[in-house]
C-alpha cells in the first residue's frame, strides 16, 4: 500500500529508492527542512549571529537554500545577504538573475548582483571566445569556478559576511570526489567537505548545507513548495568532465540507489588520512596583483590574466 | 484513452493504451524519470501512478546536464 510512512496520507509524492521511505507532500517538505537544519547543527555550519552570504543563482539548489536559511533569519539566528553572480552568459544568465531577485524580494532578503564584467572587465562569453582556438585551453567551468570563488570571497569581505553558503548537493559533491580521484587530484580531494577549513582570515568560511540532499529531492522540494526557480542548464556545462562523471554516477545509481551516499560516507572517513598525508600547508600570503589571499605570488584568477597577456 | 500532456511549453492530446503508469508514459516519450517531476491533474505523483482517461499530465524538466 502506497501511503505516507509518517501520516498515512495516500497521496505520496516520493518513494525513496535508497531507503524505501514514502512521503506525502507536507511530510516530504518538513522532513527535508529538518534534515538540512539537523545537518547545519551536526556539522556546526552556523553560529548565532553569523552573517551569511548566500550564492543565489536562481536555480533550484540556491532557491531551496534561501528558503531554509530564511527560516533562521526570521528567527533572528543569522543575518542573510543573497549575492547573484552575473558571469555574462548570453541567453542563459539573464532569466536566472530576474528569478533570484524576485525570490529575495519576496522574502525581504537583501540582494546584490555582481558581474564578471565589473570585476574583471570581461564576461565569461568573452573569456571563452578569447580562448577558443588556443592550445591548452581549459573548459569554461574551470575559469568560471576560479572567478566565482574570487568574487564571492571579495564580496563576503566587503559585506562583513562570516560564512559563504552555497547550494552544492549530494550529486555535486559525489561528482567532485569521483572526478578528482579519477584525475589523481589528491590535493583537491583534501579540500572537499561540508565546511572549509580556512588557512587565512582573508578567506571566508564556506559551507554546504545541502551536501547530503540528492539533486532530485531538491527539485521535488522546489516544485512541492511552488518556489520560483530557473530550470535551465548552463550552455557550457555539457562540455565539462564533471558532466561526464555526473552521467556515469546517475546511470550507476539506477541499479545501486545508495551509491552516492556510500561514496560520500566512504570519502568522509578517508579524508582525515588524506589530509594528514597529502595536505600542503602553504603559507597564505596575498596576491601581489589583486590583494586576495593565495599561497603563491599571484592568485589563480590573476594567473589566468597574466597568461592571456603574454599569449 | 486520451490524455493531455504538457512538456515545457508544448501541450498536446495523445492517445495511449489502458493501464499505463507514469513511468510507462515517460518511456513512451523518451524522457528519463530521474530528470523530471511529474504532476497528474496538478498534483505531484510517483512513477508508479496509473494514468487514466482524461488526465492532465505535466512533465517538468528539473535536471539538466550531468
Amino acid at each position: 500500500m502506497n501511503s505516507c510512512d509518517k501520516c498515512g496520507n495516500p497521496n505520496i509524492i516520493i518513494k525513496k529508492k535508497q531507503s524505501g521511505q514514502k512521503l506525502c507532500k507536507d511530510c516530504f517538505i518538513k522532513s527535508t527542512q529538518n534534515k538540512v537544519l539537523k545537518d547545519i547543527h551536526k556539522y556546526g555550519l552556523l553560529e548565532k549571529g553569523d552573517k551569511v552570504l548566500l550564492g543565489l543563482s536562481g536555480g533550484k539548489d540556491s532557491v531551496m537554500l534561501l528558503d531554509i536559511l530564511n527560516s533562521l533569519k526570521k528567527r533572528n539566528i543569522i543575518d542573510l545577504i543573497a549575492v547573484t553572480i552575473d558571469e555574462g552568459i548570453c541567453g542563459y544568465r539573464e532569466e536566472g538573475i530576474e528569478i533570484a531577485a524576485r525570490n529575495a524580494k519576496k522574502l525581504g532578503v537583501e540582494h546584490r548582483v555582481v558581474a564578471f564584467k565589473e570585476y574583471f572587465g570581461m564576461t565569461l562569453d568573452d573569456i571563452i571566445s578569447k580562448n577558443n582556438v588556443k592550445e591548452g585551453r581549459r573548459n569554461a567551468c574551470t575559469y568560471c569556478g576560479v572567478f566565482r570563488r574570487w568574487i564571492f570571497n571579495r564580496v563576503a569581505r566587503d559585506e562583513g559576511a562570516t560564512k559563504i553558503a552555497t547550494g552544492h548537493n549530494l550529486d555535486d559533491e559525489t561528482q567532485s570526489i569521483v572526478m578528482n580521484y579519477l584525475e589523481g587530484n589528491i590535493q583537491n580531494l583534501t579540500r572537499i567537505g561540508v565546511k572549509s577549513e580556512t588557512r587565512s582570515n582573508k578567506f571566508t568560511v564556506k559551507i554546504k548545507p545541502l551536501r547530503e540532499i540528492p539533486e532530485k529531492e531538491i527539485a521535488l522540494y522546489v516544485v512541492a513548495r511552488e518556489l520560483d526557480v530557473h530550470f535551465a542548464g548552463c550552455p557550457y556545462a555539457s562540455e565539462s568532465f564533471r558532466a561526464e562523471v555526473g552521467s556515469f554516477i546517475k546511470e550507476m545509481s539506477k541499479e545501486h540507489p545508495t551509491i552516492m551516499y556510500s561514496t560520500l560516507r566512504g570519502f568522509d572517513k578517508m579524508k582525515p588520512v588524506l589530509k594528514k598525508e597529502f595536505s600542503q600547508e602553504s603559507i597564505v600570503g596575498v596576491c601581489e596583483n589583486c590583494g586576495e589571499p593565495t599561497g603563491a605570488r599571484l592568485c589563480k584568477a590573476c594567473t589566468f590574466f597574466k597568461d592571456w597577456e603574454t599569449d | 484513452m486520451k490524455i493531455k500532456l504538457i512538456i515545457g511549453e508544448k501541450e498536446e492530446l495523445i492517445e495511449i493504451s489502458e493501464n499505463k503508469t507514469v513511468k510507462n508514459l515517460l518511456d513512451i516519450v523518451d524522457i528519463a524519470s530521474e530528470t523530471v517531476v511529474v504532476k497528474k491533474n496538478d498534483c505531484i505523483v510517483i512513477d508508479e501512478e496509473l494514468v487514466e482517461d482524461g488526465d492532465l499530465i505535466e512533465i517538468i524538466q528539473v535536471i539538466y546536464g550531468g
